[in-house]
């Protein structure tokens, strides 16, 4: 799973006390001491149906496999949610609606019925008709899968599942030296 | 522990008395003045158009996205202009746009919301004229506390550019008087970098430098065989402390903040004007801080034809204050300071003080931008994640065209900035197609072996670009606004075409794989390296200040900011500023002292 990798690569990281010794002040309130866990948000500009289709579509887009969990884990639609509730742009929330709800169409027209009732086979091959062009959208249903997965990456990747069970990352801390090669001259 | 000194509140600023100087502006130029004048014991007067925001707590650097309630980004209320707005709008760019605030293009990167309060609303700071993308930091201490640290020497290849390719202007000095400079500033600020003996990028007084990761070590062996090379980030970053000043800056513990933020440094290991210059001098005595001062005017004695003070506007009740100096010392920026000028009328100085020889605001250069390289180093694709992005900067690639031979279609040159490994949020996961578990795998598998670069080019400094006082537009303070007469040439369109062929040649040598080779030039502005607008130079006809950056017309009043400068190079213009304004104010508190000023 995740967080796996060999100790010689480690850099000679600073203990936190030390680290403490060494900046005091504004510093204490660093990232190792000043982590909340963030309660899940209830939706509050989506409707249940339209929250539990967006949950699914995230979750289709980005899994939980093998390495991590995936966006529902993460939360990624309550993000989204959260983040709409709050534009003052009503544009932007226009498109999330219509985008969804061409979701919705388009499950009817290929399967006969709402997308949370098709088989997970069927959810994919939707996912896969309005991706096939992905690097040049021209249909709506194509320019609302840039934008969802767009969110959903940016969403998931700046979390904490994404970006340390997934991701590994491995910054964000004190070092007592650049981790690194010495250049050849 | 970090402290920031007892600042005085401005309605305790003395405005009665006569300053030894008064200093316009507190970014690297202002700062240094500052540090200088009141080193040799002048009590100097420094005024700045926004407020003092203390950086230490506001840019939160090792917060994690997901901390934060819009992972980084500012209110939603509010706008930051885009490369599109910059390019099909014309200026003044935030007129029409509905947001509370419009910030600049800077404010479009990732953790915005810390850098907010930094940046100009540009409702209240219009300007109008050609495409530009200008970046204004009105706060003690401006751009220094978000800029890109990358900290280079000029050689005499720069200052004595004219004389090898026949085009311009030479510098009034050479390399040898600034080096010096260059080496107090060293030693007082803090520079991190490998010497690699470049006779035409000079080396520092180097503190411990970044590392490389295994695609940049490659790419360094490669260019090798081509006489070219990459060197660690010169950043203008103590890296190992500065033991005379421990009070208000540490050294660098390699966070990786410096590169997923608009900038800024809360440790204050990256040099800003505030813990570096400001304060120290402060802790003189010499030094009155008076903030919220917007300067629209450098008063001059119509009896003994010196400047004779300062009048400004306090930037939050609009009210007039008139301030008396014996010396008057320019550094609001290039830009600005050249505003200043031309916004000082008088019957003797009918175009702006110090305008005789009708140079203020012309001559205007910066760097040119946007051609570059993304590719992918395929021996790192899905090997255990290693720590890349704790540092300052990736690689400085320098300047090779028109050194010992000419290119046939452009004179002068540019260098690349770049940097690969793993970073924060991984670049790829918006640009990879598909969804999916294979989609997430290749997310996972890439992230961190991107490579990329782009360059910095000199804009030639050319006499028809130039900014001038619009005939109507005012600013929220009833100051008249910039009008913009600028333009790339031709030389800076065929250097682009080059950047991305050299560019892409250079990472196919490698065996990158490339990704993506940019073309494109971003609009004028972009690289927030303007120069060139108060020039210095030895012929009074030619140039504004001389090479003390002395006006040539008005004895007491000095221009220390990068609006001096003769060229702009290919450097990034900080260190050099810093350097010039050093020398400069020893000169200044030498004349004055001997009462000549």
């Amino acid at each position: 799973m995740s967080h796996k990798h060999s100790d010689k690569d480690e850099p000679a990281r600073i203990d936190r006390r030390e680290m403490v010794k060494m900046t005091a002040g504004a510093l204490i309130a660093g990232p190792q001491l000043n982590r909340k866990k963030n309660e899940p948000v209830p939706h509050k500009f989506f409707t249940n149906e339209e929250f539990v289709l967006l949950d699914e579509l995230s979750e289709i887009i980005i899994p939980t496999d093998d390495q991590s969990k995936g966006a529902r884990a993460a939360k990624c639609a309550s993000y989204i949610d959260k983040t709409l509730a709050e534009s003052p742009h009503p544009e932007d929330k226009q498109k999330w609606r219509e985008g969804l709800s061409l979701i919705e169409s388009i499950s009817k027209e290929m399967f006969g019925r709402q997308f949370m009732k098709a088989t997970a086979q069927e959810r994919i091959s939707l996912l896969e008709r309005i991706s096939a062009q992905e690097a040049n959208p021209v249909k709506p249903e194509e320019k609302f899968f840039s934008m969802l997965k767009s969110s959903i990456a940016h969403a998931y990747y700046t979390s904490r599942i994404g970006l340390l069970d997934e991701l590994e990352y491995k910054g964000n801390t004190y070092l007592r030296e650049f981790a690194g090669e010495e250049i050849s001259k | 522990m970090l402290v920031t000194p007892d600042i005085p509140d401005i309605s305790k600023v003395d405005l009665k008395k006569t300053y030894d100087a008064v200093v316009v502006g507190s970014g690297a130029a202002g700062g240094m003045a500052a540090f200088v004048l009141c080193s040799h014991g002048m009590k100097v007067l420094m005024l700045e158009a926004g407020r003092r925001i203390d950086t230490t707590k506001e840019l939160k650097s090792t917060e994690w996205p997901y901390e934060h309630p819009r992972r980084g980004d500012m209110p939603p209320d509010r706008h930051a202009l885009t490369l599109n707005e910059y390019t099909v709008r014309k200026p003044p760019y935030a007129a029409g746009i509905k947001a509370s605030h419009v910030h600049n293009y800077v404010q479009t990167w990732s953790g915005s919301d810390y850098s907010k309060n930094l940046f100009v609303d540009e409702k209240e700071h219009p300007y109008t004229g050609t495409n530009y993308a200008w970046v204004r930091s009105r706060v003690l201490g401006g751009k220094t506390n978000v800029w890109g640290r990358l900290a280079l020497r000029l050689s005499d290849y720069d200052f004595k550019a004219a004389s090898r390719d026949g085009y311009g202007e030479n510098w009034p000095i050479e390399y040898s008087d600034i080096e010096p400079y260059y080496d107090k500033v060293d030693l007082l600020l803090g520079i991190s970098g490998v010497k690699e003996n470049l006779e035409y990028l000079p080396d520092s007084l180097f503190q411990r430098p970044v590392r490389f990761n295994e695609a940049e070590v490659h790419l360094r062996g490669s260019l090798q065989k081509m006489g070219r090379l990459i060197t660690p980030y010169r950043a203008g970053v103590t890296t190992d402390g500065v033991k005379h000043n421990t009070k208000y800056r540490m050294r660098c513990f390699s966070r990786g903040a410096c590169n997923r933020r608009a900038g800024g440094c809360d440790i204050h290991a990256a040099f800003d004007s505030p813990t570096g210059l400001i304060y120290p001098a402060f802790d003189t005595g010499n030094l009155t801080i008076r903030t919220n001062a917007t300067v629209r005017e450098v008063l001059l004695d119509q009896n003994t034809g010196k400047a004779r003070g300062i009048a400004f506007i306090d930037t939050v009740t609009g009210r007039d204050y008139e301030v008396k100096a014996k010396v008057v010392v320019l550094a609001a920026s290039t830009l600005e300071s050249a505003r200043i000028m031309l916004l000082s009328k008088s019957s003797t100085h009918p175009n702006g003080i110090g305008n005789s020889s009708g140079h203020v605001g012309h001559n205007f250069c910066e760097h040119v931008m946007g051609p570059g390289v993304n590719g992918i180093y395929k021996k790192k694709v899905g090997t255990a994640r290693t720590l890349d992005d704790g540092r300052p900067g990736g690689f400085y690639l320098p300047r090779f065209r028109n050194l010992k031979d000419r290119h046939p279609k452009f004179i002068r040159g540019y260098g690349f900035e770049g940097g690969s490994g793993m970073t924060m949020f991984p670049d790829d996961a918006t640009s990879m197609t598909g969804f999916g578990k294979a989609y997430k795998k290749k997310v996972r598998e890439h992230a961190g072996a991107f490579i990329s670069m782009g360059a910095f080019g000199e804009v030639l400094s050319r006499y028809e670009n130039h900014v001038e006082l619009d005939p109507q537009m005012k600013d929220r303070w009833g100051v008249p606004v910039l009008r913009f007469n600028y333009k790339f040439s031709d030389n800076e369109k065929k250097m682009c075409e080059d950047m991305a062929e050299t560019a892409q040649e250079m990472f196919e040598a490698a065996g990158i794989e490339i990704v993506s080779v940019n073309r494109q030039i971003l609009t004028e502005g972009w690289s927030i390296h303007e120069m060139g607008t108060a020039r210095m130079g030895n012929d009074p006809k030619k140039s504004v200040l001389n090479q003390f950056q002395q006006s040539h017309d008005v004895g007491n009043l000095f221009v220390v900011d990068g609006s001096s400068h003769v060229s702009s190079a290919n450097q990034n213009p900080t260190w050099t500023i810093m350097a010039l304004c050093w020398r400069s104010c020893d000169y200044l508190a030498d004349r004055f002292r001997k009462g000549e000023l």
